[in-house]
Formats: C-alpha cells, structure tokens, sequence
C-alpha cells in the first residue's frame, strides 16, 4: 500500500557537522503522504538535527531535500511554515507578558492593521476561531499568555504552527510536557492530518506512544539510521525489544524496571505528612518508610508536584506539618540538614546551575561536609566529585566541564549525584526520567532500585504510569488534590487499571 | 591561531588571561608614551596610594558583583565614613575609636544592604539606591553641621600613608579574600547564587544568611578603604567619595569580571581590575593628555574591554 502513496518530503544523503563532530551521517528519509512518521533515538542520535533541518532551524552540510517534487532549502522556520512544514519544539516557545492573541499571530499583525495601528478586538476574535477550530475553548484569545500553565502555552504553539498551509507537522519530544489531556488533543490532530493526506513527523522517547500512534517508524543511533520499522511489525509481540536493541545498539534485556514484586520495607518512619494543606491540598497524610518506593501518579495539575516540593519546604502550608524523623520540615536548608535531597522536574531552572561545573554542581549540597575548619579543601571536592562522575558513569571530559555541555540524561545524572554524594537518605524525584533516553533511563531505574536496598526512602513522583507500577512499593493516584487510590506493588498491575481513578 | 583557542584549557582561562592581557598592555604602552615616568619611585607610590583604596574596595564588591548584585551606595557610604572618622577622631583624640564606629556603621549598612531586601523582596540594587541616597543626605548635613568646607583630621596617620602600609593592607585583605573566594562556603556560594539561585537554594544554601554575610564582608572592605582614603587625604568634604561607586564597576569589568555574576568571576578581577584601572588614568595624565579628553579615551577603552571579554561565546552546540 505504500508504494501508491505520494512521496512528501525526501531527504537524500544529508549530513551535518558541528565542527569535529559529525551529528548526521548520510541520512536518507522519505516522509509519504498520510503517514505519522515516528523518529526513536537516544539523546545525541540526530532526531531533532533532521527536523530542525527540514523546518528551517539550521542548515544542513551537505545533502538534498526535495518537498512535494521541488528542491527544498527553507532559510527559516518561518519560511518553512509558510511553506508547508511547521514545527512544535521540546522546550517552551510563546512570548511572555503578551496576549493569546498576539503570540498565535506573532509576524503576521499587518492582516490586523490599518494605518499602522493594530486592531486587537479583530486579532482576538480571530484567535479566539482559532482556539474553537483545535478544542481549546478553556482558552481566550485576549488573555495573557502568563496565565496558563506551561501545558496550555504548549497547546497555543500547537495552534500557531498548523495552518491550512500545513502539510508536514514536526512534533519534537512534545508529549513529556503536555498532561493527559493535552496528549489527547494533539493526537487527534496528528489523526486528522494523517487522514487530510498529510503528514506528521512524530519524535518521542515513549515506544508505547510511538507504537500506538506511528504508521511506520525510523531508528537513528549515532547519526545514522539502523532501522525502519513497519506498521506490520510494530505489531509483533516483540517488536518493542527490537527497537530497544536497535536505538540502543546492544541487547539490553527484559530487565528494565525491577523484576521483584516484593513490596516489603523498613518500619522506621522516616517521613511523614500529617494533616498537611496549602491553598489547594487539603489535609494530606502519608508515611514513607526507611527502604520503601513511594510512587504518586496522576494528570498535571492533580496536586502531586506539589506533594513533593511540600517536603522540601518550597511550599507555604496552612496547616498542618511534615516531619522528618519527628523533626518539622520549615525550609530547604533544614530539609537538606535532615537528610532530605529533592529532584526538581525542572531541571535546568531548579536543580542545576548550566553555567558552572559538574563537580560544582555535585559538591554544592555537600559543602558543609567537607570542611575542615571553615576551609573546603579543594583535593576533597574533587575526590566527592570524581567518585559520583565514576560511580553513575557521567560522560564527561572531566568534573570541569560545564553541565550545558552535557546531553540531557548526563544532566539528570548530575543531579542524582549531588544527593548521593550528600548521602541524603530520603530523595524525593519529581519526574526523575523527564527526557532521559532509555540506556540511561535504564541505569537510573537499577540506582532507584539499589538506593531502596540500602535502606534509602524515595517518593517517585512521575507522570509515566509504566515506571511507577514498574518501581514503586505502593503507589498512590491523585486526583484533584487528593488522593483518589493506593495500590500495593503487585506484578499484575497494568496502567488501564490506574487511568479510571485518575480521571 | 584558531587551533590555539580551540584548545579548550586556553578557552576555559581566555577571560583571565585577555584581562592579565590588558593590564600588560596597559603597563608597555604608559611606560613609553610617559617616557619610563610610569616607573619612577615617585609615580610608583602615587600609582599604589591611588590602587589601594580602589583594591580593598573591590574586594569586597567582587563578592556582591558574584552574585550578579550591584552596590551603588559605596561611594557615598565612603564619604561619610571618612568625615565620622575624622570628627570622632578629632572629638576623642582615637583613631581606633573612630575606626571602630565606622566599621560598626559599615556593618549595619551590609545587614541593611542584604536583609532588607531580602526581607522586603526588593532587587538589592533598590536598596542600595536607597542606602545611596540616604548617605548622600548625611553627608550633606554633617558638612553643614561643621559648617566647613572639608574637615581635616588632627591625628598623625602618617604610619598608614607609608607604601609599606599600604602593600601590606593590599596584601592582607587579598589573601583573606581569595580565601574566602576560592576556599570557603561563602564564595562558593556567592558564586552559586549569581549562577543560579533557585539551584542554590534548592542544595541547601540559605540563600539569605550567605548574601547577608557577602554585604557584611564588603561592609568591613568599605570602613578600611575608608581608614586609608583618610590617610591619604587628611580632609573629607562634601565631594569625598563621589564617583567610587562607578570605579568599582569600571575596574572590575576592567579585569574581566562579568556583570551577571556566577562562576564565570574570579577574585583576580578585582586586583587586576584595580591597577588597569588606576594605571589607565594615571598613564594618561603623565602622557600629557589634556584632563578633558582623559574621559573620552576611558570609555573608549572601557568599550573596547567589554566587547572582548563579555560577549557571549558563539557556536555552541545544539542539543
């Protein structure tokens, strides 16, 4: 069938260096009419180097791209859109302090002028057809955009990039940001160009979506691409180890999550919340023992983010306290003290600084460890830092370089190293596998694993149901702020059994 | 040439290395434009009476600089710090008590500088515009009150005019403060918080406590550059200290500091920066270039730095 369908965009030969380093190295693709083409690849392999290309974000080396029969070489993104190929990007995109409006017509405000001056009761009318046309009625086009959460902007960069002119949507690790919800309404847009005879490029880290959503599937490791995998085949019982071997380029095995269905722990308390609320928790309890998983799951906005940032006191609480071994949690520095170390899902604003060193960022909780007699002896932060950069198998240079420089899963390492070389016993992780690659995903989920046998107590807050069933002793669905079920680890467990009490 | 700043050790040292760059430079082209006149013992001693007010003070602004901060009140704190030293000097016939109520005033300013705008959410620029002008009113009135034009002071501080005075206060205040810099939680911390302070805050830095003690360093920083601006002078007035504040900011960029702070700044900035900074001016004048061009030439100069060492570094790669 898929000879008959027209050939949309092809890419011939492509490469593209950055100096020394070669990110894409002779790749051929062809994107066909009505497919939802899926990219898979580790962090580094080239996924977004070819889109970016194609979109018009930067320049290839050398090669040829022909879209729709004529040769295709877009100078920017906004000359790709107008050209047919849109792209919605990983990080955040829309323009603070300024309206819905103006942000979904950001470049195009002279359709909405006469003699120079704007007229914004027509841009936001227009806008507000626009929020109707994608089901995002919750949204006004005259609002500011800082009044919706990160998921809603997202879903405005959605409404800004498809237009009628749209032939090839590029959707680039777009779903970790967006809720369940979100996900839905982006879905059926990439059904329904799919079906208008479009086409998407659909990029993720998550198989079961790929696998779900994709009609043919491509396989990049290194620049290069090692596979292409067909609708017929993704259907194959296991198709998800195939592509797993082939992304990651050995055989990682079955083992992913932890194999034993043993939800057994320590007794000793060593968390606890009793009766906690803010302005939207209400009297929230829960005890985490010494040595046990704690997972808390549930669509954004449920109130579990904010569970996690309670105990690290980033959160004002009207009443009510967390304790940790019987002491109160009142800031962060005492939560440090106490023994508490805490993951942010925002990565780059909250847990490290780019700007600065590993081994800076490794020591910084650690600091008042090393002292000897108000001085920190640099040969010790050095020694902390290298056993970490050792021990979770950093790729670096060295302890001196800079974490900006380090792919996304390096990165999240770092911020797992600064708590163990801390040696905090209780971690709480908020999205500890956000954007991580499944290589290292693996290697994180066998130090969770360990950290809980060496009597370590974790709260896994995550929005990947899979790795919470796959990890967690008890885990604990919220919705609207409250705990809506508790199940026990069990190896029986599936995520159709979760969704209906998160909804 | 590019395979040199590829190499990534250089890289990672450009910064120092182009501001070490400038004072050398700055040194080769006074010394031959002044015809050998930089280094005569006279000029010499001028050129370190000059730099020593000017180091102390920026070591100590380097730690609030670090954290991406800015303090405008220096110059007027200064001010009025050498005229209560003088007076109470002269009152009590001590310098030591007259010492030691500045520093106690210079120390409540740094809590005041670092609290209240923690406490009260305010960008610590504000309060320092409001410590700025605070200072500049008591300047006024103390003049007034004295109704003199400048007050001199009685007490014999010839002991703390010597070069040799002066080389061993540079010298101490620079080895306390490189070790509080490179070795201590504080500047570690400073350097952290203008890298990132959210990240800090969330390692379990209190970010607070450790702004209030970086204001608490400079505060000592500005009572002894006070002490020696006194020595040097003898008399303070209405003009004493105008101007400091700026300087500190000059000759800190000057010797590679960046404005943002993080863990882009090094100590040497400010000793560096200091001398570039006073060898700058001074060299002009001794070439014989006329008083009012000397500004052009600076900010010229200051420009010229600025593009060299602060722009951001290109050609980074993409994800």
């Amino acid at each position: 069938m898929s000879a008959v369908e027209e050939l949309l965009l092809e890419i011939k030969k492509m490469n593209k260096n950055f100096g020394p380093i070669a990110a894409l190295k002779d790749v051929d693709l062809a994107i066909r009419r009505g497919q939802i083409h899926g990219l898979i690849g580790e962090n580094g392999s080239g996924k977004s180097t070819i889109t970016s290309i194609a979109a018009g974000m930067q320049e290839a080396t050398s090669g040829e791209m022909r879209f729709k029969g004529k040769p295709w070489k877009p100078a920017s993104m906004v000359e790709a859109q107008a050209g047919g190929i849109s792209m919605i990007l990983q990080e955040a995109n829309t323009i603070p302090n300024c309206s819905v409006a103006e942000n979904l017509f950001a470049g195009q405000e002279n359709h909405f002028s006469t003699l120079g001056f704007v007229n914004s009761k027509k841009m936001n009318r227009a806008a507000d057809e626009i929020l109707q046309k994608f089901n995002l009625t919750h949204m006004r086009g005259k609002d500011s955009v800082n009044a919706y959460g990160f998921e809603d902007r997202k879903l405005i960069e959605l409404a800004r990039a498809v237009t009628d002119e749209t032939e090839i949507l590029v959707v680039d690790e777009t779903t970790t940001a967006l809720s369940f919800e979100g996900r839905e309404i982006l879905y059926r847009l990439m059904d329904k160009l799919a079906a208008e005879n479009k086409a998407v490029i659909f990029i993720s880290h998550d198989l079961d979506e790929i696998l779900l959503h994709c009609s043919i599937l491509t396989v990049l490791r290194d620049g290069e691409i090692r596979g292409v995998i067909t609708k017929e085949e993704m259907k194959q019982p296991d198709s998800i180890h195939k592509i797993r071997q082939l992304m990651v380029g050995r055989d990682i095995g079955d083992k992913f999550y932890r194999s034993d269905c043993d939800g057994s722990h320590g007794d000793e308390v060593v968390l606890e919340y009793k009766n906690v609320s803010n302005a939207n928790i209400k009297n929230f309890s829960l005890q985490l023992h010494a040595g046990e998983i704690i997972g808390i799951g549930g669509l954004s906005g449920c109130g579990m983010h904010e569970i996690g940032r309670m105990a690290f006191g980033l959160e004002h609480l009207d009443h009510g306290h967390v304790l940790c071994r019987g002491r109160e949690i009142l800031n962060t520095a005492k939560a440090v003290q106490a023994g508490i170390g805490y993951i942010s899902k925002n990565r780059d604003q909250e847990a490290l600084i780019l700007e600065g060193a590993i081994s800076t960022n490794i020591v910084m909780p650690s600091l008042p460890d090393l002292k000897k007699a108000a001085f920190i002896p640099p040969a010790r932060e050095r020694r902390l830092a290298d056993e970490q950069i050792r021990l979770l198998a950093i790729k670096c240079e060295n302890g001196g370089q800079w974490v900006s420089t380090l792919s996304g899963g390096n990165k999240q390492k770092v911020s797992f190293a600064k708590w163990i070389a801390k040696g905090s016993d209780i971690i709480i992780m908020d999205c500890p596998t956000r954007g991580v690659d499944i290589g290292v995903k693996q290697a994180m989920y066998q130090l969770i694993y360990d950290m809980k046998k060496e009597g370590k107590a974790i709260l896994m807050i995550s929005e990947e149901m899979a790795e919470l069933i796959g990890m967690a002793d008890r885990l604990i669905i919220m919705k609207d702020f409250q705990i809506a079920k508790e199940f026990s680890r069990s190896g029986t467990l599936t995520e159709g059994d979760i969704i209906e009490y998160m909804i | 040439m590019k395979k040199l700043i590829q190499n990534d050790r250089l890289r990672a040292h450009s910064g120092s290395l182009l501001s070490y760059g400038g004072l050398a430079l700055c040194l080769i082209v006074f010394s031959i434009l002044s015809k050998g006149r930089l280094f005569s013992a006279y000029n010499v001693g001028i050129l370190i009476q000059a730099a020593c007010v000017y180091a102390i003070l920026a070591m100590g602004a380097i730690f609030i600089y670090s954290m991406g901060y800015m303090d405008i009140s220096v110059g007027a704190q200064v001010g009025v710090y050498c005229i209560l030293c003088i007076l109470i000097t002269n009152a009590t016939g001590s310098l030591l008590l007259g010492f030691a109520t500045i520093l106690a005033l210079a120390l409540i300013c740094g809590l005041i500088n670092g609290y209240v705008s923690v406490m009260l959410g305010l960008p610590s620029i504000v309060t320092s515009i409001f410590l700025n002008s605070i200072f500049g009113g008591v300047q006024m009135l103390l003049m007034e009150w004295v109704d003199t034009n400048s007050v001199g002071i009685q007490y014999d501080m010839s002991f703390l005019k010597s070069i040799t005075a002066m080389v061993t206060a540079i010298a101490v205040i620079a080895v306390i403060a490189v070790c509080l810099y490179n070795y201590t939680q504080l500047g570690k911390y400073t350097r952290a918080i203008g890298a990132n302070e959210k990240a800090a805050q969330l390692s379990g830095v209190s970010v607070t406590k450790w702004k209030v003690l970086a204001y608490i360093f400079f505060g000592i920083c500005i009572a002894v550059a006070a002490l020696f601006l006194t020595a040097r002078t003898g008399s303070a007035g209405k003009g004493t200290g105008t101007g400091y504040a700026m300087d500190i900011m000059v000759a800190l960029l000057l010797g590679g500091m960046p404005l943002s702070g993080g863990m882009r700044s090094r100590i040497s900035s400010s000793l560096i920066g200091s001398f570039t900074y006073v060898i700058l001016s001074n060299g002009l004048t001794l070439s014989g270039v006329d008083t009012s061009h000397v500004y052009v030439i600076k900010a010229l100069v200051f420009l010229a730095v600025i593009l060299i060492t602060c722009r951001k570094r290109e050609g980074v790669l993409p994800r």
